[in-house]
Formats: structure tokens, sequence, C-alpha cells
């Protein structure tokens, strides 16, 4: 509430020492208080000042979130405990209509511009919201223990994925929330297992769990709306007992503005865009959800993926169409592809020199997805890195010819790949036998291009199981938007 | 107890925001409860009465005492507990140090899979709620009369008679025992 202590006839002024101009008037704020008008002058950043008159220690901010001072210094003419005028910066004929005073500080010049108030600098007016004011937040509070460990409070409560997770504030929570357009309330879709709805309010919360900054929001969006298509069969996806998990692919400009990593280790660790969008989706699943391991996540291994699994492909050779473009998103436009697979199996050739030889190559890699002799059964991602796609592009091959000419060298008679054929039990129905059959299914294949410059170490991400339902199960692209 | 930082429930708010305790005991039968005295004092005598109580139910116990009641358990008593007993009865709080400490203890154990009982004065009703939600496990209670410090070792062994009924099932089931 605004303080009782304060004049309700007079001025009040808001001023900080570090400030310039409140220095410079501190003169004349003695002059006001010499010539007998009830003065008080509330000091943002050190009580000791100004020593004309004592200040009102504000540097809590308390005051000057509640009378909204946007600089100082502010000076702010009250009647009968009213605000009726104000003015920001020195400025004579302005001080002089406020406190009914001509000619005030003689010495100085008519005009001169403040310094802005502490509670606009970064970070701090949150915090003010979250202390006085109303954070509008509607999830339910959570309060803990004087002296207890915030993070520990988190575990405790089972919101984490194993790792720290950063406590949900009210500050951090209306940060989140600056980083997307849309309203905290709006219900973005059920949250599978438990379809329970989630608002753009509790998107943010676990994305504040997950370390995200404001700005990954309409990325953490979309990957969710993403998740939440029927054909990205995220609820089978998560209670599976197979190792997969949510692969987000993140294409477009915005990529490079939040500093996702397409390059140099862009599948592993040590980059926060990528690290923490994939987490957030994860900490919905499971938080929001119910999706927790043991429960009713089933996986009889799982992988170091379900922690998180997010990077961006890398845009800059122009000979290559990007994912997003392949999948019919326009050119320079950012979206998110989410792709039901498992952790990465390295792909390694050093030695292929044509196009055709690095295809024959790949395609027997490829082979191994999930089982040698399980056809149509899974998807999967190739992750081509760029010594890997010269070879390619240096041939004049694009995206199309590659995938096209990787099919291709997939194709096997059926009777090497039916169940019990090679002493294996494992394989395709044995009606298949006098077939030619595909590895994947046309559309089941996707190239990404992204990793460092150099090394010629591709990587695949075997597709889910439930890939085998062509029509069910779907890898999604989704635009971004603000 | 005073309240610090505040949070957001980043879950469907569909449960309790207190995590649920371990599962109850299904019988008694084959079980060791360690029976805890969390050193203040008077606790051994109401502690004395409880084993005598459960012994002829012919419940096995095992007792433990935590060198002060002004601090969390060691963490190797609570190792030793967690390793030869499957529940456990924590008393007897009468303070609000002894109240917030036990409760952590309650809770450390609970972590381990041992469900348990504190026993409290019924002064410390309000204190227990509040560590409950600061720790978030709905952990359950026994209370017995308040002040116990100036009573008789009769007034205390009658205290346990009264309660040995509702700390036994607060183990065995509901933990609304209190």
């Amino acid at each position: 509430m605004i303080s009782t202590a304060l004049p309700h006839d007079g001025l009040l002024i808001f001023a900080k020492r570090e400030c310039e101009t409140c220095a410079m008037v501190e003169p004349v704020i003695g002059e006001l208080a010499r010539l007998g008008l009830p003065v008080a002058v509330l000091t943002q950043d050190d009580p000791s000042f100004p020593s004309v008159i004592k200040a009102f220690d504000d540097t809590a901010l308390e005051q000057s979130f509640r009378f909204e001072v946007e600089g100082v210094p502010t000076v702010i003419r009250m009647e009968k405990g009213q605000e009726v005028a104000r003015t920001f910066g020195w400025n004579r004929a302005e001080w002089g209509r406020l406190s009914g005073l001509q000619g005030l500080g003689p010495g100085l010049p008519a005009i001169r511009p403040g310094c802005g108030s502490k509670t606009h600098e970064p970070g701090v007016w949150e915090e003010l919201v979250a202390k006085y004011g109303d954070s509008g937040l509607r999830s339910r509070r959570i309060p803990i223990g004087e002296w207890d460990d915030e993070i520990e409070a988190c575990f405790d409560r089972g919101w984490s994925d194993g790792l720290p997770v950063v406590p949900p504030t009210d500050a951090r929570i209306m940060r989140m929330l600056e980083g997307t357009s849309r309203n905290a309330n709006e219900i973005v879709g059920h949250i599978p297992p438990n379809l329970a709805p989630v608002t753009v309010e509790k998107i943010a919360i676990n994305a504040v769990l997950a370390g995200c900054r404001p700005e990954y929001m309409p990325v953490v969006l979309a990957a969710l709306e993403a998740a939440l298509e029927p054909e990205a069969t995220m609820h089978g996806l998560l209670c599976s007992t197979c190792f997969s998990g949510p692969i987000v692919v993140v294409n477009g400009p915005l990529a490079r503005e939040i500093g996702m990593n397409s390059g140099i280790n862009c599948l592993g660790q040590g980059n926060r865009a990528n690290a923490t969008i994939g987490r957030a989706l994860q900490l919905i699943i499971r938080n929001v959800g119910g999706g927790r391991p043991g429960e009713i996540d089933r996986a009889v291994l799982g992988g170091p993926g379900k922690y998180t699994f997010c990077f961006a492909e890398d845009e800059s050779d122009p000979t290559w169409m990007p994912l997003s473009v392949a999948r019919g998103i326009a050119a320079g436009k950012n979206a998110v592809t989410l792709f039901q697979g498992d952790g990465i199996q390295g792909f390694i050739d050093q030695r292929s020199r044509t196009p055709e030889q690095l295809t024959k190559s790949l395609a027997l890699s490829l082979l191994a997805v999930g089982n040698w002799k399980l056809c149509e059964f899974t998807n999967a991602m190739l992750v081509l890195v760029p010594e890997h796609y010269a070879i390619y592009r240096d041939a004049g091959w694009d995206r199309g010819r590659i995938t096209s000419a990787l099919h291709a060298a997939m194709v096997r008679s059926g009777e090497d790949v039916i169940q019990g054929a090679l002493g294996v039990g494992e394989g395709i129905d044995v009606r298949r036998k006098d077939e030619l059959v595909n590895k994947f299914w046309p559309e089941g294949l996707l190239i990404v291009r992204a990793g460092g410059q150099a090394g010629l170490f591709s990587a695949i991400c075997a597709g889910w199981t439930g890939g085998r339902f062509r029509e069910e199960s779907k890898t999604v692209t989704r635009e971004i938007h603000p | 107890m005073k309240h610090g930082l505040a949070m957001r429930d980043p879950t469907a708010e569909i449960t309790s925001d207190l995590r649920s305790r371990a599962a109850p005991l299904t019988g008694l039968s084959g079980k060791t409860i360690a029976l805890m005295d969390i050193g203040k004092m008077r606790a051994d005598e109401f502690i004395d009465r409880l084993e005598w109580l459960c012994h002829d139910r012919g419940v096995a116990t095992r007792r433990y005492r935590k060198p002060t009641n002004t601090r969390v358990a060691p963490r190797e008593l609570i190792k030793e507990i967690a390793a030869h007993c499957q529940a456990v009865v924590i008393a007897l709080s009468d303070c609000g140090s002894c109240t917030s400490c036990s409760t952590h203890d309650l809770s450390d154990l609970d972590k381990k899979g041992l469900p348990g009982v504190s026993v409290l004065t019924d002064e410390f009703r309000q204190a227990f709620e509040a560590q409950k939600s600061a720790i978030g496990l709905d952990a359950a209670a026994v209370y017995v009369p308040h002040p116990m410090q100036n009573r008789t070792t009769k007034e205390l062994h009658a205290f346990a008679d009264q309660s040995i009924d509702a700390i036994l099932a607060a183990i065995l089931a509901s933990h609304s025992a209190a």
C-alpha cells in the first residue's frame, strides 16, 4: 500500500543518488523544504541522499512501484492524498507549476532530463509485481519453508527429470510469459497420458523449470502443439516400452536468433536453447500430463534423449533444402519438426568418394535400424554432416535425389528378410517372401543437415516402432508463431 | 514456522500438492518397526511403554535415538533404520525445533520407502501442518496432550496406551489416523 508516512498534501520527489540530475537538484529540494512546503524525497538507492532533508527509504522500491515511477527525479503533487500532477526530470517551469514557487534553482539550466527508475532495471519489475502487485498467475501457490532449499523442494515434489530445475517463482514465470504474445490463460491442449488441460501459464512454469529463456517460448509452444497433433502419437510414445521420445528439429531464422546449435556437437550437450527447449517439452509431459517413468512411462531402457533431444538444422548451405521446406513450410519461415525417435547410431565412412559409394554405405547402416530384418516397421532420421553432404553436393545431388537413391539402395528380396531367414526368428511376414521390400515407407526417411564442418561421421536416429502404423503415427511439422 | 520462497505448481493440479507417503504396510507380521527417539527429554519414557505395547501385540521393534532433537538425524542413522526396519514411529515432539527436524526425518525415511508416523503434542498440530506443506509430504501424525514435560512416568505411559492403536493404524492404513 501507499505509505501513510508520506504527505497527503505537498510534493513527493522520487530520486536516486547515482542520477546526475537528482544530484544537481539537491539544492532545489533544500530550497523547497526551507520555504516550508511539505516535501518527501523517496530515495531508490541510498537513503543518505539527499543530505538537505531526511529521505524516505524506498530502496525496496515499493512506493516507486505503486506510483508507477518511470524515471528520476519524478515530482508528484499530492492533494488530499491524491496525485494531481507530476513531472519528470528537471524543468524549472514544471517544478514551479507543481510547487507554486517561481525561479527555483536559479543557477541551473532550464531543463535537464533525468535517469531511468530502478524499478525498470532488467528483472526488477516482475519481482516488484510478484511482491507488491497482482501477478495474475492462476496456478496453485506452493510456499516452502524459510530455510528450505528451493532446488531440493522441487525434487521433493517430483517436478524434476532427475537434474536440478529452476524454481518457478512468480517473477520468473512472468518473465517467461513475456516471451509469447499468447494469453496466459489460453488452453493449448490436453497433455497425455492424463489428458490434463495445459494453459500457456503452465507451459511457462515448466519452461522456467527447464531453464528456458523467454525468447524460447514460441519454440516450446510450437513443439508442444506438434506433440499434441493426433498423428504425433505422443500418448503412445511416452508410455512405450521402447527407447523413444520426441526429437525436435528447429528450422528458420529464429533458431539462429535464439542461439540454437546446428553445428559442432549439436546433438550433444552445451547449448542452452537446444538443451532446455527439448527438456521443457519432456517436463510438460511429466508434470502436466503425468507421464512419469516407472508409472505410466514403461520404457524398458529409455534413452538419454528422453531428457532432451532438440537441435537446429544448418541452413547455411544454399544448395540444401531445409527439412521444414521439404515438409511444406515456406522458405524463411520458422518451424519445428517432431520426430519420434531414439538416440543416435553413429555412421562412420571416411573412404567413400562418390555419391554412389556413400549411398550404398549409408544404406548398409540404415538397414540396421530396429532390426536388419524388419521393414516398414520404424521410420528413421539421418543427420547428414557437412562433409558427407559435400560429396553429394559436389556431384550435383540434392535432397530429393539423395533420399530416393537411399530408398532404392535399401530394397531387398523378401526371402532374405522374412521371419526365420538366415536362422533369425525376427523379420517380415513370410507371405512377403517373393516381394521386393523397402526398408522404410517412402516418407519414413528424414534427412537433416547438421554438425561441425570437420568429420565424416553422420548419425542415424532410429524411429519409434509406432511408425509401423503408417497412417496413424507420423512425423509432424508446425510453423512457429510468436 | 515461517514460509520462504513461493513457487507455482507446474502440474495439472489434479492431485494434492503434497506427495503421497510411502505405501503403508499391509500387515505387521515379519516386519520390524523402528522406534525413533528424537532425543528430547522424556521421549524415552513414552517409547519404553510403546515398545512394551508393541511386543505385547507381537510386533517386532528396534530402538534408535538421535543425538539431539534440535537437528535432523545423521545420514548414517537414517541409513541404519532403513536397512533394518520397514516402518518408523518418531516420538515425541513437543517444541518447534523438534517438530521441524522430526518431520524432516520422517520425510527422509519416507523417501527410503518407510511409511512413518510422528508423535507430537497437540500444541504443535499447526507447526506440523506447516512443516508438511513446506516439505511437500502428506505426512502422518498422532497427537498426545500438551504439555508432557511436567507429567509423571505413569501419565506418559498412559499417553502411549491411549495412542498405540492410532500409531499402528497410521503405519498400516489411512494416514489420517490422527
